[in-house]
């Protein structure tokens, strides 16, 4: 098991579950049947294609809109019937951060503790340092930048203590160094405050950077979930890349092991690249053929899959 | 988490947007301007004639036009109501057409009940949620661990406060230009109140003799209660149609119609139980003549109260159910 698989055991608490979410808009089913835990300190994926009902599945989350079956518990209280101490646990960011934006950041962060217990008002410095807003704090929102936005909508989702974060699409529409800052932000809350971070993307590199745990969904149905490591192992773990000479007859040798392709920059040369499929445990084989035969072995790499791959498999073919 | 919270975050939204500016400048503009049309009017009018040779002529003018009998039947009512109404003051010697600060106030209410007054309640009332859809803000501000009806509710309460302070505004400024004009004293004269016909005639049963300031006390009252009722039924579009453009619309359209309406089709009395024929309640209450036979401040208060429970049980029941997916 890797590590990420170890980091997000059963061992933690599940601060969030969805269990069954279907949602029906007239006759067609945005999501269907769609079940997840999020635990304490992680960073859990929530990955798929525009239009697969990942918002929609958000907004059943924190209660905009209702499922038509299944239901969602927080902190093991019932979203439906005990609304307003479920929601005390959870932050959130649905779609774009929409503040007032003819109030100041500050006026916002008051508005909102207003609708919390007592007590949130205070940590409004703290976290106006945490998203680095303190200087521009008693601006109006109308003049701040998208990536300000997006760190003002953290910083009120925080105002409560939430055990859990939920965000849509955090980096929409950021610049890379927004982007890399949000994701250092995520990965802080998780590790070091514990908090259960639930992201949206429909980016595959944003979320294999930053979460531990990933859910793929695709046309409302979750197609794949685990660990992140564990979903790209799953599909990478029969790819091989040699190096060998001569390259032609490499891959002729190579072929009966599995599948075996030279690459396309190397199909004239002599020395030259080979991407190979071939199960684990005829590896060897395959490698003492090859020297037997009188080839040149350069060098043998398993070769990493990325989520991109996952999700091409997982999807059968259509891209993100 | 508590409710006095929740209504300070309403009223700072109220306060914040520029719609409140804006209707506190519409209301001294408009109040100055009627002040200033209506004293440079008068002043051609009168021609320093004393009053009771004033409302002699022009009683004999309404008589003549009575007997010359090309006068339409809807008008034939009003204009006997109205010699009736000339009569009985000549009788107790009170001018009807007096002129004072005070006097201007209570006449603003009037004049104010069926149109300005629902228009300003419109106004702050029809984005009063569909401004949240439109800002995108509805969905941190039901994300929150506040239930809706709370939400709602503290909105509800903000809009009321706002629509209050609008009618009380209007009220001193009205005082302060007319004053301007006709000068501040004459709070405790006497106004005969109460004229109501009863069939073709002046019921003199009814009418009665209060003094200025109470008349006008109760005049506003009235016209802030109906202010309030159009609040609450603008208060529903802006939760149904989730814009605020188009619920401002609709609100406008139901006023302009119904100022229209019993002009047009006079004879159609079910229209009396539609909102806005009873939102001139002061003007029922001073006893001109409804423009829908049977029409009482009575009734039209309690139809307005009806409305607006009505549109108030509809606007919680759709804003706690449905789905926010804008």
């Amino acid at each position: 098991m890797s590590t990420a698989a170890t980091l997000s055991g059963s061992s933690r608490e599940i601060v969030l579950s969805a269990e069954h979410l279907t949602k029906r808009f007239g006759r067609r089913e945005a999501v269907s049947d769609v079940s997840f835990d999020v635990r304490a300190g992680e960073v859990f994926g929530f990955l798929g294609p525009n239009g697969a009902g990942k918002t929609t599945t958000i907004r059943m989350l924190v209660g905009l809109a209702r499922p038509d079956h299944g239901r969602v518990q927080i902190r093991g209280l019932d979203l439906s019937r005990n609304f307003e101490k479920a929601m005390g646990h959870v932050g959130c960011i649905v779609e774009a951060p929409d503040l007032y934006k003819y109030l100041t950041g500050r006026e916002n962060l008051l508005h909102f503790s207003r609708m919390l217990p007592e007590g949130a008002a205070e940590r409004i410095p703290e976290l106006a340092r945490l998203v680095a807003l303190s200087e521009r704090l008693d601006d109006k929102v109308s003049t701040y930048s998208l990536g300000m936005r997006q760190r003002l909508g953290i910083a009120q989702a925080l105002l409560g203590n939430p055990d859990i974060l939920i965000l849509d699409e955090p980096a929409n529409g950021l610049d890379p160094a927004g982007i890399r800052e949000i994701r250092q932000l995520m990965r802080h809350l998780a590790s070091e405050r514990g908090i259960a971070v639930f992201v949206s993307s429909h980016l595959l590199s944003e979320v294999e950077q930053t979460c531990d745990r990933v859910a793929i969904i695709h046309r409302g149905r979750t197609l794949a979930a685990g660990p992140v490591r564990e979903l790209v192992d799953r599909v990478a773990s029969d790819r091989l890349r040699l190096i060998a000479r001569p390259v032609k007859r490499a891959a002729e040798i190579l072929a009966p092991f599995g599948a075996a392709e030279i690459a396309d920059d190397d199909r004239g040369a002599d020395e030259g690249a080979i991407d190979a499929r071939i199960p684990k445990e005829r590896v060897p084989d395959a490698l003492r053929a090859l020297t037997a035969a009188g080839v040149d072995v350069f060098a043998v790499e398993r070769s990493l899959a990325s989520l991109e791959e996952v999700f091409l498999e997982v999807t059968g073919g259509e891209t993100v | 988490m508590r409710f006095p919270g929740l209504v300070e975050n309403e009223i700072l939204k109220f306060a914040r947007q520029r719609r409140f500016r804006v209707v506190v400048l519409i209301l001294v503009a408009l109040i100055g301007l009627i002040v200033f049309a209506q004293s440079r009017g008068r002043e051609r009018f009168l021609g320093g004639k004393d009053w009771h040779v004033e409302t002699q002529e022009r009683m004999a003018r309404i008589q003549n036009w009575l007997r010359d009998g090309r006068m339409p039947k809807s008008s034939q009512r009003w204009a006997r109501f109205e010699l009736d109404r000339l009569r009985y003051h000549v009788d107790r010697d009170v001018n009807p057409d007096a002129v004072s600060g005070p006097l201007f106030v209570r006449g603003f209410a009037n004049a104010a009940s069926y149109l300005l007054l629902p228009l300003l309640a419109i106004v702050f009332a029809s984005d009063v949620v569909s401004a949240e859809f439109a800002q995108g803000t509805i969905k941190l501000l039901l994300t929150r661990p506040v239930a809706r009806a709370r939400v709602l509710a503290s909105k509800l309460a903000a809009l009321l406060l706002a629509i209050t302070l609008t009618v009380l505004f209007g009220g001193i400024v009205a005082y302060l230009f007319g004053g301007i004009a006709y000068g501040y004293g004459g709070w405790e004269a006497p106004v005969l109140t109460g004229f109501r016909s009863s069939g073709e005639r002046l019921d003199p049963a009814a009418v009665r003799s209060i003094v200025l300031w109470k008349d006008t006390v109760l005049a506003y009252g009235l016209a802030w209660f109906a202010a309030l009722c159009v609040g609450a039924i603008a208060l529903l579009t802006s939760v149904l149609l989730r814009s605020t453009a188009a619920a401002m619309g609709t609100m406008l359209a139901a006023l302009i119609a119904g100022t229209i309406l019993p002009r047009l089709a006079p004879s159609w009395e079910a229209q009396k139980f539609l909102f806005v024929t009873n939102l001139p309640l002061p003007d029922y209450y001073s006893g001109t003549p409804p423009p829908i036979p049977g029409l009482t401040v009575g009734f039209a208060a309690a139809t307005l109260a009806a409305w607006a429970v009505a549109a108030l049980a509809a606007a919680f029941l759709v804003f706690v159910k449905r789905d926010v997916l804008a």
